[in-house]
């Protein structure tokens, strides 16, 4: 019983924060856009600064990775976002 | 107190010349002198006919000069990021990150930031023991980069910063509210977050050689007569106040006397004192003909700029 109901918590929950949870994935896509951007050709920061932060930036490179695959439908990626079939 | 002094101007005008002067009238006074060659290009070893490096030599008494290896300068630099980033990545590295890294040796911007870390390596190691640091500086474009390196970087890593902060206030929301959720990864607070701490470091770094370029500075443009030199001098003029760097005085170098008026030059540089130097016919041949330079008046002005920042 314990059991079904931290599931249906952890559900209610996920629901409650997605749009906070898709807006923070993007804030950090946008950061890590800014600083690594060169790598798909934007304009970028003083290199040196750039490469004295990427000892720290793991996940958001790896982000950055997922939303350049994302990228292909990101009409989808909104719909799914906001639950419409 | 001004301590750095900063000889800029066209190649070949006589900065080296005319800092090494500088160096060595400022140190029979009884201050305590260091002289840096920042170009790539070193001729202060030859001026002063000693084999200079990277390392102090001493030149005379309260007199010391230093040529700046920048390779090895951008090599050490790339060494620091190279260990930070095999000690913070969570995979083995099984691969030679060595061979990668060093492509960047030629990315944009590099030979400038080891220029800036050069500077300030020297200035904390060196601006107690000495009264007086002048830098023969490299050929314009690379000093304008380097003297503009803090500002433009200050702008990124104001705007990099607050967004840094944004994304941790939206995590720590996340986390009273869901802490299971998948997006949650990595630090919540400004202290634990190891971006935002080396956002701080950099932010920190670049605050003080802004600091020490727009207060701790005396910085004068070697010009001399003739169309071509007068033209990069006024360039450089303006750059300078556009990063809001002042131009203390200009020195008018090689001429063939002190009389002439030198119209287009003082119209140039109207309200700026210019100090005159007349040619050497045969060019500089011993280190002794330095003491011909008449430096009287620049030495008085920048003596005097110390006591009234």
């Amino acid at each position: 019983m314990k059991k079904v109901w931290r599931v249906v918590d952890q559900v209610q929950r996920d629901k409650a924060t997605g749009m906070l949870e898709f807006e923070i994935k993007e804030l950090e896509n946008i950061f890590v856009l800014l600083l690594y951007g060169s790598f798909v050709g934007l304009p970028s920061p003083p290199t040196a600064m750039a490469f004295e932060l990427m000892p720290y930036m793991e996940e958001e490179i790896k982000l950055m990775i997922s939303r350049a695959d994302l990228a292909q439908d990101p009409l989808g990626a909104l719909l799914g976002m906001l639950e419409i079939d | 107190m001004k301590n750095m002094l900063f000889f800029m101007g066209k190649g070949g005008v006589g900065k080296s010349t005319l800092s090494s002067t500088v160096a060595g009238q400022l140190s029979i006074e009884g201050f305590k002198v260091l002289i840096v060659s920042l170009d790539p290009a070193h001729n202060l070893g030859d001026i002063f006919e000693i084999q200079l490096g990277d390392e102090r030599t001493r030149i005379r008494e309260s007199l010391d000069a230093i040529e700046i290896d920048l390779q090895k300068w951008v090599k050490m630099y790339l060494k620091k990021s190279r260990d930070e980033i095999i000690s913070n990545y969570n995979y083995n590295l099984s691969i030679n990150l060595d061979s990668y890294i060093n492509i960047l040796k030629y990315s944009p911007g590099t030979e400038e930031y080891a220029v800036l870390w050069a500077i300030e390596s020297l200035y904390d190691r060196f601006h107690e023991e000495y009264d007086y640091i002048l830098f023969d500086t490299p050929p314009t474009a690379l000093t304008l980069r380097f003297l503009a390196m803090p500002s433009i970087t200050r702008l990124w890593v104001k705007e990099l910063s607050g967004m840094r902060e944004k994304i941790l206030r939206k995590r720590q929301t996340l986390t009273r509210l869901n802490p299971e959720a998948s997006v949650l990864k990595g630090a919540r607070s400004t202290e634990d977050d190891k971006v935002s701490r080396h956002l701080g470091t950099i932010s920190h770094r670049l605050e003080k050689l802004y600091h020490l370029f727009t207060e701790k500075s005396y910085v004068t443009i070697v010009v001399n007569n003739d169309k071509l030199s007068l033209a990069e001098s006024v360039r450089i003029g303006e750059e300078l106040e556009k990063l809001k760097i002042t131009l203390n005085s200009l020195c008018l170098n090689k001429i063939e006397s002190v009389e002439d008026d030198h119209k287009e030059i003082h119209s140039a540089f109207s309200g700026f004192p210019i100090f005159k130097f007349p040619v050497m016919k045969e060019g500089i041949r011993s280190v002794k003909q330095l003491n011909d330079f008449k430096t009287r008046d620049l030495i008085n002005h920048i003596l005097l700029k110390e006591k009234k920042p």
